[in-house]
């Protein structure tokens, strides 16, 4: 039993080290261009973006507390992030009440569920086209590009 | 010698005595006469049969299940849905991955509120694996990347 609490407390403290270390690095530098910081597969491979392309500059944006650039890398991180923070409150209650239980079903329900990943997916396909309607040159044009607007 | 009747609601049994009826399988509720009984009792309410029971265990009151059940789901909390964990998956590596567990996040849910509680524990558990296996799989790459990359300036200078 103490066992236990003692490994869990452990794996709190790696946890909390490794992300301060991790705010730290990516308040200081900015991943535009720093060979560094991971570059996404998914746009590697296709020119694409993906719902999750411009996180790691929106979280720079974000811990040099510079909204208006953290949204315009990538809207969705940053309008999550209230919603993260209440699901993670939630999921953290041990007996919740049931006014709690009733806005989680709200908020957290299948329903929810459905327009979360509706809006992820809407959010990959029109970031795409509006991407490629401002530089249309400045990427490499894939098939879906062409498709989507062509010249 | 007192007789004693019973009855399975359609036929008359009877009359036995009292050392037959003990041998007749008859529950507290089926209802038995005799003669100074006057009307059709359950046995279970009949002070002189209760000798017959005293090795039986009474009945077993089934709660009507889908009824409270469906109750009792409003005042629970579903077993965890990882949908939070799913999202974050989605947008910092794994997008794959973040979109299954996102799905399964919604079994969970679905499949609890209907009141299959085996199987919204384990979707559930399904979802916990997706977003296990992505931070794992996120953190091994970004370290495998920035070792290469590390060791290919190295070797640059």
């Amino acid at each position: 039993m103490l066992q236990v609490g003692f490994r869990k407390i452990l794996k709190w403290c790696i946890a909390i080290i490794f992300l301060t270390i991790l705010a730290i690095m990516y308040r200081t530098y900015n991943p535009t261009g720093n060979i560094y910081f991971p570059k996404c597969p998914f746009r590697e491979l296709t020119g694409l973006k993906c719902p999750g392309c411009g996180s790691q500059r929106a979280v720079h944006y974000l811990l040099n507390f510079d909204i208006y650039n953290a949204t315009k890398e990538n809207a969705i991180l940053v309008l999550s992030i209230p919603y993260i923070l209440t699901g993670l409150v939630f999921d953290l209650l041990k007996r919740p009440s049931e006014r709690i239980l009733k806005w989680r079903k709200r908020l957290f329900g299948q329903k929810a569920i459905i327009v979360i990943l509706t809006i992820i997916i809407a959010f990959w396909i029109l970031r795409n086209i509006t991407y490629c309607q401002q530089s249309v040159a400045a990427i490499r044009v894939s098939v879906v590009i062409q498709a989507f607007c062509p010249a | 010698m007192k007789k004693y009747f019973y009855t399975d609601g359609t036929n008359n049994f009877g009359p036995f005595t009292f050392e037959e009826l003990q041998q007749k399988n008859i529950t507290r509720e089926t209802k038995v006469w005799f003669q100074e009984l006057g009307e059709w009792k359950p046995a279970g309410t009949v002070p002189e049969l209760t000798d017959i029971f005293k090795l039986v265990p009474p009945p077993i009151t089934k709660p009507n299940s889908n009824f409270n059940n469906m109750e009792n789901l409003n005042n629970q909390k579903p077993p965890k849905t990882w949908l939070v964990e799913s999202i974050l998956v989605t947008l910092f590596c794994c997008l794959p991955f973040g979109i299954a567990g996102i799905v399964n996040a919604s079994k969970v849910e679905s499949r609890f509120y209907a009141g299959d509680i085996d199987g919204a524990n384990r979707s559930s558990e399904e979802a916990k694996k997706w977003t296990t296996v992505s931070f794992w799989i996120g953190l091994a790459v970004g370290v495998i990347y920035l070792i290469v990359v590390i060791a290919g300036a190295a070797s640059g200078f």
